[in-house]
């Protein structure tokens, strides 16, 4: 809204109120709360103009509310100046016109704008019946039916001395002609609400508190007021004030809405990362107060739209009462919300940019989770390479060196006998490198054992870890390893895990013994080690507990290591398993 | 002395079951060769040898494997004494070796004549 126009609603708004008073000073006594009443009235419906243009600039929303106020003081202004012809003009608008601006209000809500030519025509009706049996009663109203005598100024209308059953009649016509147009404008404001959605459905809150309660005042100061034989104070000072929930409602509707950039901010900071489309879509629905709200991606066929819940969504041509904003940066995403929403363009753009975000978010997590992925499968095929190698070297070693020297040995065997008996001494020489040859032999047996374990291939975990024990210097148990084979980089890490462990307990634990359980879980292998040692190990010491560590990490297993000081070492390694 | 028994001598590689055929022939054996578990299996009803010293890493198949089917020859025909052999340890095998059919382990650098007289001996009492 422009700094003019708001200048030029307040000083109105301000104009008024003080003509009011201006022209009712000094009030009697008994009629000043009535006075205050009015000018508090009709202030609040020109201050809920100026937050209606505030919020909605594109609506008309806030004229409208103005126009109730000026309809709502100008007459008692008008009446006031105790001038005839401003009497008469003020007597005929007193009442009715700013009813039908409120009808109108009502029927326009929230664009401003009415619906259908046929609510244009109620409207028009509304404002040419008032006017009408307003004129039409002037003619016969002296004002002295009002018990106003000489203090009024004259009824410029009146024809001759007037008359009251005249006056009466054309009243009472009119009272029910408006109680029918009232009927038929609540019952449009109903199919409004009825077929409203999302974000517009919302936005009627407001009017259901509002109409009621006009309704109401109608009825208790209109036909019906008679009947409860309410003193003039109730009437006049007290009932009007039911006619301030109408701008109390939409001024606190206003200040709860302008937190709705705010509750944009705390529904994407909700979302947890890499929150499907569903869920983004419910927080910014939530955001937007538009529960109707769909966020649709471009089909990669060119086939259209889908939403989220996999709906075909028209997105050139929208559904009527549907308006379309395209989330920017996203491949082709756009959210298709209540037209109503078009009222408040900056949220919107607002949500479209949180939406932007989001999905720039999620794309960019789904990117490094696909990277680490990439990363988990690469470490574990560098795993798994190194081990094929390792049993390839294993093998080379047995196939050739190993071989080699088996035979050397045997012939140096077979030498030394030959020799023993012609030349002791030749015997002697002989022994002696066939004993270098052996211990040759054995030397390399154990190095091709920690370069691969033979065993572990030909007989699997089990045999293995059986070794593993068997050749451990601290007295060793084994409450259970499972018989069957596994992948082989499984084995291999459950080999590992074990054979470290047990080299760290008899390395630093100062441990009586130790124990290996390896447990066949559903979908996993849980490799357990404890002691009865030292404790105190720590994997981030740098120890071996740190390579086997990332080790088990590379078969996508999680290592434990519970080792407080003087109560032994616990190492678990729980490692998937399909 | 009774007629030393004949020996198939199954494995793959040709410089050991050289020697070792030089050794055991020395020994008084007579000696028959194989190098795959296939020809061990044809070799072994052929020759009908009294002993099989079965290399345990075969290119075809593995010496548990050989020792399982030479142990289910017909009935009547006198099965071989294996003894199954590796580069390796008894213990790089676990518990594979007690399991299998076979007679016994020797290593192969503890291989001579009286080596292989003790498995025929023991099988013979």
């Amino acid at each position: 809204m422009s700094r003019r126009l708001l200048a030029a609603l307040i000083a109105g708004a301000a104009a008024a109120v003080g003509c009011f008073v201006w022209s009712s000073w000094p009030p009697p006594s008994r009629y000043a709360p009535i006075e205050i009443s009015f000018a508090v009235v009709g202030l609040s419906y020109m201050v809920a103009g100026i937050a209606a243009w505030q919020r909605w600039p594109a609506s008309r929303l806030g004229l409208l509310f103005s126009i109730v106020g000026y309809l709502y003081l100008v007459p008692y202004i008008l009446i006031n100046l105790h001038n005839p012809v401003a009497f008469t003009i003020g007597y005929l608008t007193e009442t009715p016109l700013y009813f039908a601006a409120l009808a109108h209000l009502g029927l326009a809500w929230p664009s401003g704008r009415l619906r259908s030519r046929f609510e244009c025509g109620v409207v028009i009706a509304d404002y040419a019946q008032l006017v009408v049996f307003s004129v039409a009663g002037t003619l016969f109203w002296n004002p002295a039916f009002s018990g106003c005598n000489a203090r009024c100024p004259a009824n410029v209308l009146l024809i001759g001395d007037g008359s009251r059953p005249a006056w009466n009649t054309l009243g009472t016509i009119g009272e029910y002609v408006g109680l029918v147009i009232s009927g038929i404008v609540l019952t449009l404001i109903v199919l409004h609400w009825r077929s409203a959605r999302g974000w517009s459905r919302r936005a009627m809150v407001p009017l259901l508190w509002i109409a009621p309660a006009v309704a109401a005042e109608t009825v208790l100061t209109g036909g019906l007021g008679g009947l409860f034989n309410f003193s003039d104070l109730v009437r006049y000072a007290l009932l009007p004030l039911v006619l301030l929930a109408g701008p109390a409602v939409f001024v606190i509707s206003t200040v709860r809405a302008r937190t709705a950039g705010g509750a944009l901010g705390t529904a994407i900071v909700d979302l947890e990362p890499g929150a499907s489309p569903t869920r983004l879509r419910e927080a910014l629905a939530r955001a937007l107060g538009d529960s109707t709200l769909q966020l649709a991606f471009r089909q990669p066929d060119g086939a259209g739209y889908l939403d989220t819940s996999g709906q075909a969504v028209e997105v050139v041509r929208p559904d009527p009462g549907r308006a379309v904003v395209p989330v920017a940066g996203s491949d082709g995403a756009v959210l298709v919300y209540d037209e109503g929403l078009r009222l408040e363009p900056q949220l919107v753009k607002l949500t479209a940019a949180a939406a932007s975000m989001a999905l720039e978010h999620s794309r960019l997590q789904a990117e490094v989770q696909a990277q680490l992925e990439q990363v988990r499968a690469s470490r574990a095929r560098i795993v798994e390479a190194g081990d094929a190698e390792r049993r390839r070297l294993e093998r080379d070693l047995h196939d050739g060196a190993q071989q080699r020297l088996v035979t050397l040995s045997l012939a140096l065997g077979m030498a030394r006998d030959r020799a023993a008996g012609a030349d002791p001494e030749l015997g002697l020489l002989i022994e002696s490198a066939g004993k270098e040859a052996r211990e040759a032999l054995t030397e390399l047996r154990e190095l091709a054992r920690g370069i691969h374990p033979a065993v572990l291939t030909e007989t699997g975990l089990a045999g293995a870890v059986q070794a593993l024990a068997e050749r451990s210097p601290v007295a060793t148990t084994i409450t259970a390893v499972p018989d069957g084979r596994f992948p082989a980089a499984i084995e291999a890490t459950a080999y590992f895990v074990v054979s470290e462990a047990l080299a760290n307990v008899a390395k630093h634990a100062r441990a009586g013994g130790a124990q290996v359980t390896i447990q066949s879980r559903p979908g996993r292998l849980v490799v357990e080690v404890s002691d009865d040692g030292a404790g105190g190990a720590r994997a981030e010491r740098g120890s071996g507990l740190r390579g086997l560590a990332d080790r088990v990490a590379s078969a996508g297993g999680v290592l434990r290591v519970d080792s407080p000081p003087g109560c032994g070492t616990r190492l678990e390694a729980d490692i998937p398993c399909p | 002395m009774q007629p030393a028994a004949a020996i198939l001598i199954v494995d793959d590689h040709d410089g050991f079951r050289a020697f070792a055929r030089g050794m055991l022939e020395a020994a008084g054996f007579t000696v028959a060769e194989a190098a795959t578990g296939a020809e061990a299996t044809e070799a072994a009803r052929t020759v009908r040898p009294g002993l099989v010293l079965l290399d345990i890493q075969l290119p075809d198949t593995d010496g548990f494997e050989v020792a399982r089917r030479l142990a289910a020859a017909p009935a009547g025909d006198p099965a071989p004494v294996v003894v199954l052999t590796s580069t390796r340890e008894a213990r790089d095998y676990g518990g594979r070796i007690a399991a299998s059919p076979a007679a016994g382990f020797l290593p192969k650098d503890q291989l001579s004549g009286a080596a292989l007289r003790r498995f025929l001996a023991r099988d013979e009492s």
